[in-house]
């Protein structure tokens, strides 16, 4: 019989929460080096634009500018995952975005009143930005650095996947939906703001780099790159990360330009963002068109799924680019399904570019899928709840596109979610004239075991217990805020008997830390926990073999509690430190200390996208109920039921921290959230008009953890960042449409798309309106 | 964002800055002012920082038989806690309630939320509902009253004169005949706190013994240049039993309110938005 557990599973507070709250904990703002300077960016006025000339002579002369440096002063490659993205633009702008000069200067103030001082000329052009504009042929080529891979010149990326036999399910299928959805901005919000602070070293010519990254040693390389160094020659460094939400997976232009400031005075460098310049110049959600064709079988089965999906890929490449990994996931396997075919194209535009965001490209995908599923329904008269359950995923499958669900909590947390939420008698509910209650499914599927996306999804371990018997996990992956540092010392303290009061994370420093790949895809806790678990394995057999020396005893098998090693036939004990003291101080002198790497189970994926890429796989369904009012167009969330297969709890508080973070980033992306655009520029850079909710809004959730024990995981857990908010935004639409008897097909549901839809089904007499705002 | 800042003590400190400076803003609970700066700064621009003020007429409550009278510099903060105002100006009370956040509300001032002179003013839509008095001191000491919708004279502006602050506001009390009131703000915006209206009405219904409406005040927000009272909608309603409006009438009032708005589309709203709510939202007041 499994061991019963002391710590995992129990509700440890995050271990750097008193530091936060506070104030001691030291944010890339609170970062002083001796000397520094202040780095800050002028960006283009137009976001389609010829740059005639661009004159320095005012700027320079301001007392305390010290250096000012435009695309001509340097020497770099360009960035992004396509390479197709100048750090300083030359020539052309072609984004609103678009750095046209830095300088570093003695304040910030004086960098700021530099820029003003410079004066560059432009030639405005029309720009494009509309992705079917920009697929035209009398469109001009928009980035000049892609190779004309594609038949357009405007494509930056296509992604082609199919399993099944389409017509053949076509064939089979009683009813067809056909709808389009269209998918909004939405940006990040970090609490923190953009930052990082460059010291080169002008004598050994390092580059030191302390950066809100959660990919650091990929940041390294691509650093390197961009600035023709070593990789090596390049320490980076992460102070604690004011907020990530995949947002910092890119290296963004602010960042080899704060380096090149540091490398061309020698001095350090800082770049701090305002908020305003935090909603211009940070990565977005991708804005999509999804063109989603499915079926249906007379007995209720899902028969096949045709997509086709036109990303705004803006001027440049990110990430942001790649989430069709992530969607095609989900329309291809989440609900069994025989047959599926999916096209995907990033096209260049001079909107602003998009960058990962939680779920990565997740929650569009399954708002337009349970959007749809719940038509379906009403077409075959089917109830909604039971055409989820007949056609959800089982333990066991193995998808068409390759995905092996060894665990499937998915029928269970659908079942829990409509039993807890009365969804069956609140579906049908009677309504009030003003007030209208609805009530919407969804359900979602991602990976909760990594995600082999680059050649190694592994993490490295090094663990060290002191003569004290204190205990130092030194681990690949990092913290932004999801609590991993937390788990990794339960399960040291778990596993080795050790108080967590003495128990260090150290994962901040490249030139320290092994590799791990990053923070993103719900990863952190499954890789590096595993990572963990199998240096603490081989430490332990050391500790043991000494102890057992010690003891002078025969015994191999030991307990570890209470700072003691407990053998477990004989209960004789020694204390931990003390065999630390012996590894160390007495003959063969060993230390106490053992590294693990290691690599998830997963495949790289083929390259017609199949194979099993995570180690495990999340499910997660949600049951939400709205209140809609028919005077305001305004949707208020009443209560929010979420069942989600987490494999394991490893830590309710943490566990639950990230189902109702995830949950309000979701309703937000459901209700408020939209970057607005008008012809490349962005009209709502403040939390004034950019609506993200606040406490006040915040709905009951009821949540419900589902364990299904995933052998590969930690402890049997699964990743559980990105999933709470995936669903979210489909089950409100499905909730407002379940009140209102009129359909959308557009996110977010604001009052006055919601408003229209009412008024123009009062028009129109009609309650199945497909409604386009 | 860089301007010279003076802390008055007394309100003779403050008239006489008022007399020497000729660049100025008052900044009250600075919630507006700074925002504005932030975003067009105004090159030699002094603040007159009157939250330092030593002077209960500025600051205070009063409440006597004609109704009540706070100073300018009174809190968004304090009217909520403030009981009078909870049980008989419903309107205020919920305006203030409704205003941003908590943290916010500890600094907004009703004199702040007045001299911004915004369309979407919460506690300027209520107080132009309760028909209150604006109290105008001008530097030779002297001060006149202005009736709260002559008070703003278009975006941003108000009946202020350069010699002059606004010191306090007056609210009536309820009629001697009237036995109940029917008061409230109604705020629309996409999220509960940290909203700037999108629509707002506010009323004032005052009741007799038998039910009848004797006096009536209605005001709307964000639906005009600025915050306005509905007058043929308050006169519609003189007569009329409060309990037993038809729904006829409902929407003959509601078209009424409607004929003072004037809306913007902008980045928040459309004006046909705008509409479409001010007329479902003044049906809504009857019972």
């Amino acid at each position: 019989m499994a061991k019963k557990l002391k710590v995992i599973g129990t509700p440890v507070p995050k271990q750097d929460a008193n530091i936060r709250v506070t104030g001691k904990a030291v944010y890339g703002h609170d970062i002083t080096l001796p000397n520094m300077l202040h780095g800050a960016i002028l960006r283009t006025e137009h976001p389609s634009a010829i740059i005639q000339s661009i004159d320095l002579s005012e700027a320079k002369k301001l007392p305390g500018v010290v250096c000012i440096i435009t695309a001509d002063d340097v020497d770099v490659n360009n960035i992004g995952y396509k390479r197709d993205h100048p750090i300083l633009k030359k020539g052309e702008a072609n984004c609103t975005r678009d750095e046209i000069a830095a300088v570093a200067a003695e304040t910030k103030e004086i960098a700021k009143q530099a820029l003003e001082l410079i004066k560059v000329k432009y030639k405005v052009r029309k720009g494009i930005y509309d992705a079917n504009d920009a697929l035209k042929d009398s469109a001009p080529q928009i980035n000049k650095f892609i190779s004309g891979k594609f038949e357009n010149k405007n494509i930056a990326e296509t992604f082609h996947y199919e399993h099944g036999n389409l017509e053949e399910a076509k064939k089979n299928s009683a009813h067809i939906v056909s709808r389009r959805f269209t998918l909004p901005r939405m940006t990040h919000a970090c609490m923190a703001t953009s930052n990082v602070t460059a010291s080169f070293n002008k004598v050994d010519k390092k580059l030191l780099m302390y950066s809100s990254t959660q990919v650091p040693f990929l940041y390294q390389r691509d650093m390197a790159h961009a600035l023709k160094m070593s990789p090596s020659d390049i320490r980076v460094i992460q102070p604690i990360i004011g907020g990530g939400f995949g947002s910092k997976l890119d290296i963004h232009p602010f960042e080899p330009i704060c380096a090149l400031l540091s490398m061309k005075t020698g001095r350090p460098v800082q770049i701090l963002f305002s908020r305003e310049e935090e909603f211009i110049a940070s990565p977005i959600r991708q804005p999509m068109v999804i063109d989603l064709t499915a079926g249906v079988d007379k007995k209720g089965n899902f028969t096949f799924r045709e997509i086709n999906i036109l990303k705004d890929n803006g001027a440049y490449t990110s990430w942001g680019a790649t989430t069709p990994f992530v969607i095609m996931q989900s329309f291809s396997s989440l609900y069994k399904l025989k047959a599926c075919k999916f096209n995907a194209t990033a096209v260049y535009t001079n909107n602003v570019f998009a960058g990962s965001f939680r779920g990565y490209g997740n929650p569009q995908a399954t708002f337009a899928l349970e959007r749809v599923i719940d038509l379906l329904a009403d077409k075959i008269g089917m109830d909604k709840a039971e055409i989820r359950l007949l056609n959800a995923n089982e333990k066991g499958e193995v998808t068409g596109q390759g995905l092996h669900f060894d665990t499937c909590g998915h029928k269970e947390c659908l079942e829990t979610v409509i039993k807890k939420s009365n969804y069956n008698k609140k579906v049908i509910a009677k309504q009030d004239a003003r007030f209208k209650k609805g009530i919407g499914l969804a359900s979602m599927l991602h990976v909760g075991g990594g995600a082999k996306i680059y050649r190694s999804d592994g993490c490295g371990t090094t663990l060290k217990i002191d003569p004290y018997g204190y205990c130092t996990i030194i681990s690949g992956s990092n913290e932004i805020g999801q609590g991993s540092e937390t788990v990794l010392a339960m399960m040291a303290a778990e596993e080795l008997g050790i108080d967590l009061k003495k128990i260090k994370v150290i994962n901040t420093d490249t030139d320290v830390k092994p590799w791990d790949v990053g923070v993103h895809a719900s990863r952190t806790s499954f890789v590096a926990g595993n990572s963990l678990l199998g240096a603490i394995k081989i430490l332990k057999e050391k500790l043991s073999k000494k102890a057992s020396e010690l003891m002078n005893s025969s015994h191999s098998e030991f307990d570890y509690e209470n700072g003691q090693i407990v053998s477990v036939k004989s209960k004789d004990s020694i204390a931990l430190d003390k065999v630390v003291r012996e590894m160390h101080f007495s003959e063969p002198n060993e230390l106490a200390i053992a590294s693990f790497f290691y690599e998830p189970s997963s495949k790289f994926q083929d390259k017609n996208f199949k194979g099993n890429v995570s180690g495990s796989y999340a499910f997660a369904s949600q049951a939400i109920e709205v209140e809609v009012d028919t005077y305001t167009g305004n949707v208020k969330v009443l209560d929010i039921y979420v069942a989600q297969d987490v494999g394991k709890v490893l830590n309710p508080l943490l566990l639950g921290g990230q189902i109702e973070g995830g949950l309000l980033q979701g309703v937000g992306y459901a209700l408020t959230e939209e970057l607005l655009m008008h012809e490349g520029k962005i009209l709502n850079p403040n939390f004034h008009n950019y609506k993200m909710l606040t406490a006040s809004d915040i709905p009951d959730i009821h949540f419900f953890p589902i364990e299904t024990n995933d052998k590969e995981g930690p402890y049997g857990a699964k990743g559980v960042g990105e999933a709470p908010l995936i669903p979210t935004a489909a089950a409100i639409a499905n909730a407002v449409c379940n009140a209102l008897g009129v359909e959308f097909v557009e996110l977010p549901l604001t009052p006055e798309r919601v408003l229209k839809a009412i008024s123009l089904s009062k028009i129109n007499n009609n309650h199945h309106n497909l409604i386009s705002l | 964002m860089e301007f010279t800042i003076i802390s008055p003590r007394t309100r003779s400190e403050l008239l006489d800055v008022i007399r020497k400076e000729k660049n100025f803003r008052f900044g009250a609970g600075c919630t507006d002012l700074l925002m504005e700066l932030k975003k067009k700064p105004h090159a030699n621009l002094t603040v007159i920082n009157l939250s330092q003020i030593k002077d209960v007429q500025f600051s205070g409550f009063k409440k006597s038989a004609k109704g009540l009278r706070f100073g300018a510099m009174f809190t968004a903060h304090k009217i909520l806690m403030n009981e009078e105002i909870r049980n008989n100006y419903t309107a205020l009370h919920e305006s203030a309630f409704n205003l941003a956040s908590t943290q916010i509300r500890q600094v907004a001032t009703v004199g702040g939320n007045l001299c911004t002179a915004s369309p979407s003013g919460d506690i300027a839509c209520a107080l132009v509902a309760l028909d209150a008095t604006c109290e105008l001191l001008s530097t030779s000491g002297k001060s006149r009253n202005v009736i709260i919708s002559d008070f703003f004279t278009g975006v941003r502006k108000t009946a202020l004169k350069k010699n002059e602050v606004l010191y306090g506001i007056s609210v009536p009390s309820k009629s001697k005949d009237t036995k109940d009131v029917f008061s409230n703000f109604i705020k629309v915006g996409t999220r509960r706190s940290m909203e700037c209206s999108v629509v707002s009405l506010a009323y004032h219904i005052q009741v007799n013994k038998f039910g009848e409406i004797i006096k009536a005040g209605i005001a709307i927000g964000a639906s005009a240049p600025t915050v306005r009272f509905a007058d043929s909608a308050c006169k519609y309603l003189i007569g009329k039993k409060y309990k037993s409006i038809s729904e006829k009438e409902k929407e003959e009032f509601a078209k009424k309110v409607l004929s003072y708005a004037s809306p913007i589309t902008d980045i928040r709203a459309t004006a046909w938005y705008r509409k479409e709510v001010l007329f479902n939202i003044s049906k809504s007041i009857f019972h």
